[in-house]
């Protein structure tokens, strides 16, 4: 029963966030989670769509449904070919950025879902992976 | 994805604004673009930002309504955000938006009753 779907949303222009949003927006309704759960999934992947573009200009969403020991979830990865983070636990450090932006975005989406993953290499790219369970 | 409008309306000495359900990011920034331009055409007292049927607020819509409000601020008017749902409330501590000090209401109804009889503590911050 695992990865039932699977699916991804080019990021290459600030309309693809939102593209993003609707994507995992609808989602996350059909895998039945609650409205809070809902918001906190497209606020973070919002935030992470948001960091593809602005900091590398391109990349992709991959999403796939997930089961693990019967618990039902959804997986996020956001994928880039930009100049990687050198230092991640500063990345991950609130108020920290590199942009003009407040430095929410990756520490406040790890705090909105229940796992993330950030993997990435300098000069060859970043994968952040997140997923959310669907409480029963 | 066609840029959504957004109006920009006078109520007597106040500006409203809602913004719609999910606005991309250029609807965002001519959000506060067209609010700057109103406050300046219409000299209100301020302006009442309804976000009820708002669904998503990350930190770049939270940020530039901060910005927009602290914009006002400094040509002599008071922002009030209306009606956040709960949901958006619970994400947006999580996230550790904070709106940076903007007044809020319940709904626009209270959102106008603090901008026509503002409470002397928090008239001026």
């Amino acid at each position: 029963m695992s990865d039932l779907t699977r699916g991804n949303v080019p990021i290459k222009s600030e309309n693809d966030i939102v593209a993003a949003r609707r994507v995992v927006r609808d989602l996350a309704t059909r895998l039945c989670f609650g409205v809070t759960d809902v918001t906190r999934v497209i606020t973070a992947a919002s935030e992470l769509a948001r960091n593809v573009f602005l900091y590398t200009g391109a990349g992709v969403m991959r999403w796939c449904t997930i089961d693990r020991a019967g618990a039902v979830g959804l997986e996020l990865t956001f994928e880039d070919h930009g100049a990687g983070i050198p230092d991640i636990e500063l990345a991950m450090k609130p108020g920290y950025t590199t942009s003009r932006g407040l430095g929410l975005g990756l520490p406040g989406a790890k705090r909105l879902m229940d796992e993330m993953e950030i993997h990435s290499e300098v000069g060859k790219g970043t994968t952040v992976t997140v997923r959310k369970w669907l409480r029963k | 994805m066609t840029n959504q409008n957004i109006s920009v309306v006078k109520v007597r000495d106040t500006l409203m604004v809602t913004m719609p359900a999910d606005p991309d990011d250029m609807t965002v920034t001519t959000f506060q673009e067209e609010v700057l331009r109103a406050m300046e055409k219409y000299r209100p007292k301020g302006l009442v930002l309804d976000i009820s049927v708002v669904e998503t607020l990350d930190s770049f819509f939270a940020r530039t309504i901060t910005e927009t409000s602290r914009m006002v601020a400094l040509m002599g008017g008071q922002t009030v955000i209306a009606g956040m749902r709960p949901s958006v409330a619970i994400t947006a501590t999580q996230l550790g938006l904070t709106l940076g000090g903007t007044l809020t209401a319940l709904t626009v109804d209270r959102a106008l009753d603090l901008l026509t009889h503002p409470h002397p503590r928090r008239q001026r911050r």
